[in-house]
C-alpha cells in the first residue's frame, strides 16, 4: 500500500474526521517518515480521535496506554503473572521436577501479561499505538519510553529481546499540564491541534448529528465559538458541543434563544463560575451567533 | 529544494527557535514526502520543526517572508527586525547555567536575494494556489478564528519569554509582564508538586502486613503489601530580599509560593532589605510589618541575627528555609555563623540567588560565605528556574532524612 497525502486525506474523510491541511500534512508525514507524532491542544479538541481514526484508516488495530502519574513499566511493558506462576510451582512440585524444567516453564510466553507497549510491538500487524496524555506520567517514565521509540525493541531478561516485526505508528498526546523534555520534542513530529474554527465546527455538527438543520447547525457553532472567547476555567470541547446540539434537537429547537440557552448551558458548562459569566452575557453571545 | 530548507532553518535559528540536526533532516525527508505544493510544503516543515505552538507564529512570519514567490520582497526592510532585536537581549531558551543566549546578531548577508531562494518550480502556479485559497477561506470566515489562534500564541509566546527573561534585565514593564505568566506558571507547580508528592508516597514493603495478608494463600507471598509513607510536615520560612535588585524576583517567588500553600504546613514569608519584616500577599500587592525602606543599604547579617533573636520559634526540625537574595551585603558583616546556627536548627537551609552566575563573588557579594552554610545553592535567574527551584526544593525537603 502506498502512502500518499490523498491517501490519508480520503482515508481520514471517510473516517468521519473533519480536518485542515494540517493535520492530513503531520498524519501522513508520521505514516510516510515512520516517526512518532506529538499531538497537543486543549483537551476536548479530539487529539485522541486522530489515533483512533488513523487505526481505522489502516484497518488495523488500536493499541492504547493511558498515561497516569506512577505508571511504571510493570503496568506499560510487561509483568509475569505472579499468582500463574505460583500455582504452576506448586503443581510441579507435587510432581517432583528439578528447578531446570521449573523456571523453563514459567518463565514462557504463557506467564507473561503483556501491557500495551509489549503488545504493540509483538503485533503481528503493524498497530497504531496510542500513548494518551503521555504529560500526565512521570519524567522517569518519559525517559523510558523514549529509548523505547528509537529502537523499539523490549528485553526480558527471562526471555531475551523481542524485536518489533512492524514498527508500530506511535501517536502522543498532551495536554500540557507539564513541560516535555525537549528530547522527546525532537524525536517526535509535532502537531497541535486547536478548537475548530466556525466553519469548521459546523462541518463536524452536520457529520455527526445527520438530520441537523443547517442554520441551527452554523448557529450552533458561532455560539460556542463566542463562548470560547470568555475568560472560562473550562473552555466548551468539540464532544461537548455535540451533546449540547443534540440536546437542542430533541428539545425541538428551531432557533437558538434565550430561554434554550438557559436550560441547556449545562451541557456546554460544568463550572458554575463558568455558567454564571456566560449566563450573564449570553444575550449579547447570541446577538453575535445570529 | 535542499538548501531552500537548510536557509530557512538557519533563519529560523536566529530567530530563537532551537532546531537540532536531527530535527533539520527531518525537514529535509519531509518536504521530499510532501512535496513542494505550498500549503503542504509548510506544514511539513512545521510538523518537522515548529515541537511548541508558542514559535508557530514566528514560523508562519519567517515562511511567507523566506518563500515568498520570485523574492518580490527584497526591498522591503525585514518584518522581524525589532522582534529578532528584542529576543537576542532577552536570550529565550537561554536558561540552562552558564549557556550564552543562543542569538548572535550575524552580519547581514551580502545579497538579500541568496537567502531567500523562490520556489522553483511554477511560482506563478503556488502562488496562485495560495491566493485562491486566501480567498476561500475569507469567505469561509476562518479569518476571524485564525486571528483568534494567533492572538493565543502570541500570548502563550509572551508569556514564555517572560518565564525566560533574566531578572538582571528587568524593567517595570517585564514585571507586569511576569505577573501576567505567573497563573499558569503557578497552576503548573501546583500541579507539579502534588504530583511528585503523591508519587513519593510510594512506599517499601510492610513485612507484617505481607505476612498477615500471605495467610489466606496458605502463606505463599502473592500480595505485597506496600508500607504506607507518613506525610511529611513542611513548615516553609521564605526569606527574600526586596531591596532594588532583586526585588522583582523576590515578589515572583512570594507569589509563587502563595499558590503552593497546602503543599505544607505553615508558611512564613519575611522579606529583608536592612530588617527583617512579615510579608503578607493580597491580590498580588505585598504589605509588609513593619514598613521598610525600600532603599536602604541591605545587611542580610543583621537580618540573620533578628531571624535567630525573634523569630527562633519558628526555627525547628521541620523548617524548611528559602532565601532568595544576592548575597550584596555592602561590606557589612556576613554573619555567616548565624546562618550555620539556623542550618543546625532547620530541616533544611536553601539559597535562591537571582544574579548571573559570573557575577556571584564579585564585588560586595557575600554569597561565597553564605554558600559554606547552606545545603543548596542555586541559581534562579528567570522565572522559570524560580519555579523549578521551588519544585525541587520542596521535594527535596520532603526527601531528607533527619
Amino acid at each position: 500500500m502506498k502512502i500518499t497525502q490523498e491517501f490519508v486525506a480520503a482515508g481520514l474523510r471517510n473516517a468521519r474526521y473533519v480536518t485542515n491541511e494540517r493535520v492530513e500534512t503531520a498524519v501522513f508525514l508520521a505514516l510516510a517518515l515512520e516517526k512518532p507524532l506529538l499531538i497537543e491542544g486543549p483537551a476536548g479538541a479530539g487529539k485522541t480521535e486522530v489515533a483512533k481514526v488513523l487505526a481505522a484508516m489502516l484497518g488495523t488495530e488500536l493499541v492504547r496506554l493511558q498515561c497516569y502519574e506512577g505508571l511504571d513499566e510493570a503496568r506499560a511493558l510487561y509483568e509475569w503473572n505472579y499468582q500463574k506462576q505460583l500455582l504452576r510451582l506448586q503443581a510441579d512440585e507435587a510432581q517432583g521436577l528439578g528447578w531446570e524444567q521449573l523456571s523453563q516453564h514459567i518463565f514462557s510466553r504463557e506467564y507473561l501479561l503483556e501491557r500495551p507497549l509489549l503488545k504493540a510491538i509483538s503485533s503481528p500487524h503493524k498497530a497504531v499505538l496510542l500513548i494518551d496524555e503521555i504529560d500526565k506520567s512521570d519524567e522517569e517514565f518519559e525517559a523510558f519510553l523514549l529509548e523505547l521509540l528509537s529502537d523499539f525493541q523490549i528485553s526480558i531478561p527471562e526471555l531475551g529481546t523481542i524485536r518489533a516485526r512492524h514498527r508500530p505508528v506511535v501517536v502522543l498526546t498532551s495536554n500540557r499540564a507539564r513541560e516535555l523534555s525537549e528530547a522527546l520534542r525532537r524525536r517526535c513530529l509535532h502537531l497541535f491541534i486547536d478548537f475548530p474554527g466556525i466553519e469548521q465546527e459546523r462541518r463536524i455538527l452536520e457529520l455527526k448529528i445527520p438530520d441537523l438543520d443547517s442554520a441551527l447547525a452554523a448557529a450552533a457553532a458561532r455560539f460556542v465559538n463566542s463562548l470560547r472567547k470568555l475568560e472560562l476555567a473550562k473552555q466548551p470541547s468539540i464532544s461537548e458541543t455535540l451533546d449540547w446540539v443534540r440536546a437542542l434537537v430533541e428539545l425541538g429547537v428551531k432557533e437558538i434563544d434565550l430561554p434554550a440557552v438557559r436550560a441547556t448551558l449545562g451541557l456546554l458548562l460544568k463550572h458554575e463560575a463558568d455558567r454564571a459569566l456566560a449566563e450573564s452575557k449570553s444575550a449579547a453571545l447570541l446577538q453575535r451567533a445570529r | 529544494m535542499r538548501e531552500a530548507v537548510i536557509g530557512f532553518i538557519n533563519r529560523l535559528r536566529e530567530c530563537g527557535v532551537r532546531i537540532s540536526i536531527a530535527e533539520s533532516l527531518d525537514a529535509a525527508n519531509a518536504v521530499a514526502a510532501a512535496g513542494l505544493q505550498r500549503g503542504r510544503m509548510r506544514e511539513a516543515l512545521a510538523a518537522s520543526l515548529i515541537k511548541d505552538e508558542a514559535d508557530r507564529p514566528v514560523f508562519d512570519r519567517e515562511f511567507d517572508a523566506f518563500f515568498s514567490a520570485g523574492g518580490k520582497r527584497q526591498s522591503q526592510p525585514r518584518r522581524g527586525q525589532s522582534w529578532k532585536g528584542m529576543t537576542g537581549q532577552h536570550g529565550r531558551r537561554s536558561e540552562s547555567p552558564g549557556q550564552r543566549p543562543p542569538i548572535k546578531p550575524k552580519a547581514p548577508p551580502s545579497s538579500q536575494s541568496e537567502r531567500r531562494p523562490a520556489m522553483q518550480e511554477q511560482p506563478g502556479g503556488k502562488d496562485a494556489v495560495g491566493d485562491q485559497q486566501r480567498e476561500v477561506e475569507e469567505k469561509a470566515g476562518l479569518r476571524e478564528s485564525q486571528r483568534d489562534k494567533d492572538r493565543a500564541a502570541a500570548t502563550a509566546a509572551r508569556n514564555r519569554d517572560a518565564e525566560l527573561r533574566p531578572f538582571s534585565a528587568y524593567t517595570d514593564l517585564d514585571y507586569e509582564q511576569a505577573l501576567k505568566a505567573l497563573e499558569p506558571l503557578r497552576r503548573r507547580f501546583r500541579v507539579r508538586l502534588g504530583r511528585r508528592m503523591r508519587a513519593a508516597r510510594r512506599g517499601r514493603i510492610d513485612i507484617r502486613r505481607t505476612i498477615r495478608a500471605s495467610i489466606q494463600r496458605g502463606g505463599a507471598l502473592v500480595d505485597l503489601r506496600l508500607r504506607h509513607r507518613r506525610p511529611r510536615h513542611i513548615d516553609l520560612l521564605l526569606l527574600a530580599d526586596i531591596s532594588g535588585s532583586v526585588r522583582y524576583a523576590s515578589n515572583l517567588m512570594l507569589g509563587l509560593a502563595a499558590g503552593a500553600r497546602e503543599c505544607f504546613r505553615t508558611v512564613h514569608s519575611f522579606v529583608y532589605v536592612d530588617h527583617l519584616a512579615e510579608a503578607s500577599l493580597e491580590n498580588g500587592f505585598l504589605n509588609m510589618t513593619p514598613l521598610l525602606d525600600l532603599y536602604a543599604r541591605s545587611d542580610f547579617g543583621r537580618v540573620l541575627a533578628e531571624l535567630v533573636h525573634t523569630r527562633r520559634h519558628l526555627l525547628n526540625r521541620a523548617t524548611l528555609v528559602v532565601i532568595l537574595g544576592d548575597g550584596r551585603n555592602n561590606r557589612r558583616p556576613a554573619r555567616a555563623d548565624l546562618l550555620r546556627q539556623v542550618r543546625r536548627l532547620c530541616r533544611a537551609v536553601v539559597w535562591l540567588n537571582p544574579e548571573e552566575i559570573d557575577r556571584w563573588g564579585t564585588g560586595d557579594s557575600a554569597i561565597a560565605a553564605y554558600a559554606r552554610e547552606v545545603d543548596e545553592l542555586r541559581a534562579c535567574r528567570n522565572l522559570r528556574e524560580l519555579a523549578q527551584s521551588l519544585t525541587a526544593v520542596r521535594v527535596a525537603g520532603s526527601n531528607l532524612n533527619q
